[in-house]
């Protein structure tokens, strides 16, 4: 097993990526924890250790990270979307997904670092839309670029104790995938138009993400830090012109 | 006084629809321009301009240094050089002809090469005497993400773009600026072969309905003009620039800039 005597934090392994990261870690060996800003939903898989954390909060993160020991791995998952432009934003807004996405990963970072173990692995979740932009995800997008900069700010201060690195899921099916597609004036159409554009005629499924994180967090990618690592089926290596237009 | 007064400016292509509009606005702002093509009219029907003609070949070597041979005697340097000289095969991989390949690289990759290096005598003379002189080639942002059916062309393209850097660093010292312009779709005779093509599928739509699907995909809602890429050349071109060197100028109305168009 290819993470086994690792113990691993997950942020918000509830659903989702988190999820499938959790029990791909635990397939590997890993002792794994996560954490979430509600209860346990008592539907984690057998031996995950749960934390409720607020990880927007700074004294939450800390206590997580204490609760969870030593750590080898933290994958910084957790993380929100709010679909609106500059302009639509309220302050709430903001507080929200800045909080969680940029914030919560920042005070995590702060306070795992130090008690993290040597040879340590960071994998903190990014996306295609910190490179591009999705439209009306204004500070979803900014935040997730946030967590690109820190990405390389870790790997650059803190290697060779810790190699940190990102994943920038393309369209994942989870519960945020669907809430985009609701935007359209018709989510089905939608859904066909959004399959054409990737090169493997699907999306992507929380497995694949996981599948990434399961590598970068184990000893095969010693050599890999300060990176962003797409998995997107190929969708931003084509242009945004429709498909099958010529 | 215009932005370029008094430099001496080579634009390969110049007879092109883009290359044509860099040699105008060149010569609005006061360059001593040679248009070099491979023909007097190039890609557009009507013979035109003030600028001087060059008859070059861009992928022969003799056609380059004869060119070149022709702007020292005459002028005695080069300030800036354009290579805006460029072809696109649209096919795939597979459906693509080593001939055409080779075509390909020998006018997009080689030809930028060939000019570059036979220029590179008459720019450092340029520089030696403190102008800020440069090289500007042309990538695409098909060097940097894929349009369908283009292989060579986006291959050639990611070429330039190493090209443009290599360059940068090696004649940096010598005063000499390198940048890439990276067009995304321009008003050209290239891109209206490109709707009118036969790699064009084009799913029954009419050109006119092609032109207007692909201008609504532009955040600006239009694809751009050949002019729009020669304000951006003229400035890179001009003194203001002195300080950029071994970057790529994207110019694409915002096309790039977005994940995936999805307006349904």
């Amino acid at each position: 097993m290819r993470l086994e005597g690792k113990r691993a934090l997950v942020t918000g392994g509830r659903q989702g990526i988190g999820r499938a990261i959790v029990e791909a870690f635990l397939r590997e060996g890993a002792e794994v924890v996560t954490c979430g800003r509600g209860g346990d939903s008592g539907d984690l898989p057998e031996g995950c250790g749960w934390v409720t954390a607020d990880v927007s909060d700074p004294a939450q993160a800390a206590a997580l990270v204490e609760a969870c020991g030593a750590l080898d791995v933290l994958v910084n998952n957790a993380g929100v979307q709010v679909e609106k432009t500059v302009v639509d934003s309220t302050d709430a807004d903001w507080e929200l997904v800045i909080g969680a996405n940029c914030r919560g990963v920042f005070n995590v970072c702060r306070a795992a670092i130090p008690v993290m173990r040597d040879g340590g692995a960071i994998v903190n979740i990014g996306s295609i839309s910190g490179q591009n932009a999705d439209p009306s995800m204004a500070l979803y997008n900014a935040s997730k670029a946030f967590v690109h900069g820190l990405t390389r700010s870790i790997a650059v201060d803190h290697g060779p104790k810790i190699r940190c690195n990102a994943i920038c899921p393309g369209w994942i099916n989870t519960g945020m995938l669907e809430a985009g597609f609701d935007l359209a004036g018709d989510p089905a159409a939608a859904r066909r138009d959004a399959i054409a554009r990737h090169p493997v005629r699907r999306f992507g499924e929380p497995g694949d993400i996981a599948a990434m994180a399961v590598w970068l967090a184990s000893d095969e990618a010693g050599f890999a830090s300060g990176q962003l690592f797409t998995i997107d089926g190929g969708m931003t290596a084509a242009s945004p012109l429709n498909p099958g237009m010529f | 006084m215009g932005r370029l007064e008094g430099k001496v400016a080579l634009v390969t292509g110049g007879r092109g629809g883009i290359g044509r509009a860099i040699c105008a606005r060149f010569e609005a702002e006061g360059a001593v321009v040679y248009a070099a093509d491979l023909s007097e009219a190039g890609s557009l029907a009507a013979p035109d301009g003030a600028s001087r003609f060059v008859r070059v070949d861009v992928s022969d070597e003799e056609s380059v240094t004869a060119a070149m041979a022709r702007v020292a005697e005459e002028q005695g340097r080069l300030d800036v050089l354009v290579n805006a000289a460029g072809i696109e095969i649209e096919k795939t991989i597979e459906e693509t002809s080593l001939e055409e390949w080779n075509r390909s690289f020998a006018v997009n990759v080689t030809g930028t090469f060939l000019t570059s290096k036979h220029a590179l005598p008459l720019l450092r003379k340029a520089a030696a005497d403190g102008v800020s002189s440069g090289i500007i080639n042309f990538g695409s942002y098909d060097g940097f993400i894929a349009d369908p059916g283009l292989a060579a062309y986006c291959a050639t393209k990611g070429a330039v773009h190493a090209l443009t850097r290599a360059m940068a660093c090696d004649h940096g010292p010598e005063g000499i600026r390198v940048n890439a312009i990276c067009p995304g779709y321009i008003d050209t005779p290239m891109l209206q072969s490109f709707f009118t093509g036969d790699g064009s599928g084009g799913g029954g739509k009419s050109i006119g309905e092609l032109q207007q699907a692909v201008r609504d995909v532009h955040p600006l809602r239009t694809y751009g003009t050949p002019e729009d890429i020669a304000n951006l050349v003229t400035w890179l071109a001009s003194d203001e620039a002195r300080y950029a060197s071994g970057q790529l100028w994207v110019l694409d109305g915002g096309l790039s800039a977005q994940v995936q168009q999805m307006r349904i």
